[in-house]
């Protein structure tokens, strides 16, 4: 000290020391609290990031599922879709069917139009058979007793005839409306058939419509489905590193631990200092105390790395290293 | 079947920290607090397929459960792993004397925890 007088007084410096060593208690339990509290927020993030995880695994059970119900539907649809194609198909096949049924119907009528001229021919068979019989009566009239017999049958021969031609009669009507029946039903037929037909083929169309909007669909539902597992799997990969870089809790907790360790004991020298009375030995000790203090707190404090921040530089330890 | 691993820490956020990492890989876990509580477990017939353990610890260090642990009957080839801030070269060379299969520096990333999982534990 040179032998000059000290700026502040015995008591003074007392004081002040005290004041330091109390405001080093606040201090020291302050970070103690923040020990305390990295403690407990790194355990609730730990926490958080585990339930995120879990909910991250349940929507990844839950797609899956998703997807094999999926699956399972558009199987489904596609069989019926493929069903309903095939039926489609049948009907479009089905016109040209119709129409060779209506050639046959065509044909039908054209025979019954030849029956029915057919008819007249009988008519004037019957007519001619009919005179024939006439004639036959006058020459067996005109022949006498002679001819009775001839007469007999020339009577037989006109009910014959008259029979034949009423018969041709009931058969040309009969045909008649059989023709026009079929005719009728046939013009109706085809008009009704058309129409149904247009409403067919445009239901073939919206058939191979919904069927390329469903692939469609499920394309893109299984592209939307890959997308989001990926998310997925990335959010719980991210998880997992922020699970690990949880750890720096426990790194500062060290650090905080070494330095309170050395505070403690420099405090330790103050106040044995404070308490000794003046002229003792300990006085004369107290800058070697601290420096040795320095000097353990700066040695522990190489003991112990970072593995990010302090593992850089050539003498730098490994951050990890497999024997 | 998943492969169990027993984490050994004093340090209540690390022993979460790598349950929940390490359980989400796969990994059944078993935990220790300290070297002596580990030792204790191995002893009472736990068997673990990797042991990952702290170094400084209260009651016993690390080093010295490392030792312990490899003298136990079944124990000689199981691979344990210290994770650690300490660096000291001459710890690590203790470490590796008694058996140690590596060296790991706090914090270890998930990714790179299961990494050396895997090249130390095959088929894990």
């Amino acid at each position: 000290m040179n032998g000059k007088p000290l700026r502040v007084s015995e008591t003074e410096a007392g004081d002040a020391l005290g004041a330091y060593l109390r405001l080093e208690q606040a201090i020291d339990s302050s970070l103690k609290g923040v020990v305390s509290d990295t403690e407990s927020s790194a355990q609730s993030i730990i926490k958080q990031l585990r339930r995120l995880h879990d909910s991250a695994v349940t929507l990844a059970s839950y797609l899956d599922g998703t997807d094999l119900q999926g699956g399972d539907l558009g199987k489904e649809i596609i069989e019926s879709v493929t069903f309903l194609s095939d039926v489609g198909a049948f009907i479009e096949r089905l016109p040209g069917k119709m129409e060779r049924d209506l050639a046959s119907v065509r044909s039908l009528v054209a025979e019954i139009r030849f029956l029915s001229e057919l008819t007249s021919d009988v008519k004037a068979i019957s007519l001619q058979s009919h005179l024939l019989s006439i004639n036959a009566a006058v020459e067996a009239t005109r022949a006498g007793a002679v001819g009775s017999a001839f007469k007999v049958v020339a009577e037989e021969m006109r009910r014959l005839a008259t029979n034949s031609s009423a018969m041709a009669v009931k058969i040309n009507k009969g045909l008649s409306r059989a023709q026009m029946i079929v005719e009728t039903g046939v013009q109706s037929t085809i008009k009704e058939s058309a129409e149904q037909l247009a409403d067919v083929t445009k239901a073939t169309a919206t058939i191979g419509k919904l069927q390329s909007n469903f692939e469609d669909m499920s394309q893109y539902y299984k592209t939307r489905f890959s997308v989001v597992m990926k998310h997925n799997d990335d959010l719980v990969r991210d998880i997992v590193e922020a699970l690990g870089q949880v750890q720096y809790q426990d790194v500062v907790r060290q650090t905080i631990e070494r330095i309170r360790s050395a505070t403690e004991r420099r405090n330790d020298a103050l106040r044995t200092l404070l308490l000794t009375p003046c002229g003792d030995q300990e006085d004369a000790d107290l800058p070697v105390q601290l420096e040795l203090i320095l000097g353990d707190y700066l040695a522990e404090e190489a003991k112990h790395r970072h593995s990010v921040r302090q593992t850089q530089g050539a003498d730098a330890p490994l951050k990890v290293e497999l024997f | 079947m998943a492969k169990t691993i027993m984490i050994v820490d004093d340090s209540s956020t690390m022993l979460m920290s790598l349950r929940n990492s390490l359980e989400i890989a796969g990994f059944k876990v078993l935990e220790a607090n300290d070297g002596s509580v580990a030792l204790k477990t191995l002893q009472g017939g736990a068997k673990p397929d990797l042991i990952i353990t702290d170094i400084n610890m209260p009651q016993m260090g690390g080093i010295e459960f490392i030792g312990k642990a490899r003298a136990l009957a079944g124990f000689r080839f199981i691979p344990i792993l210290a994770l650690t801030t300490e660096s000291q070269q001459g710890k690590r060379d203790e470490a590796k004397k008694l058996g140690a299969t590596g060296w790991l520096l706090k914090p270890v990333s998930g990714t790179d925890l299961n990494k050396i999982i895997k090249q130390v534990l095959p088929g894990a």
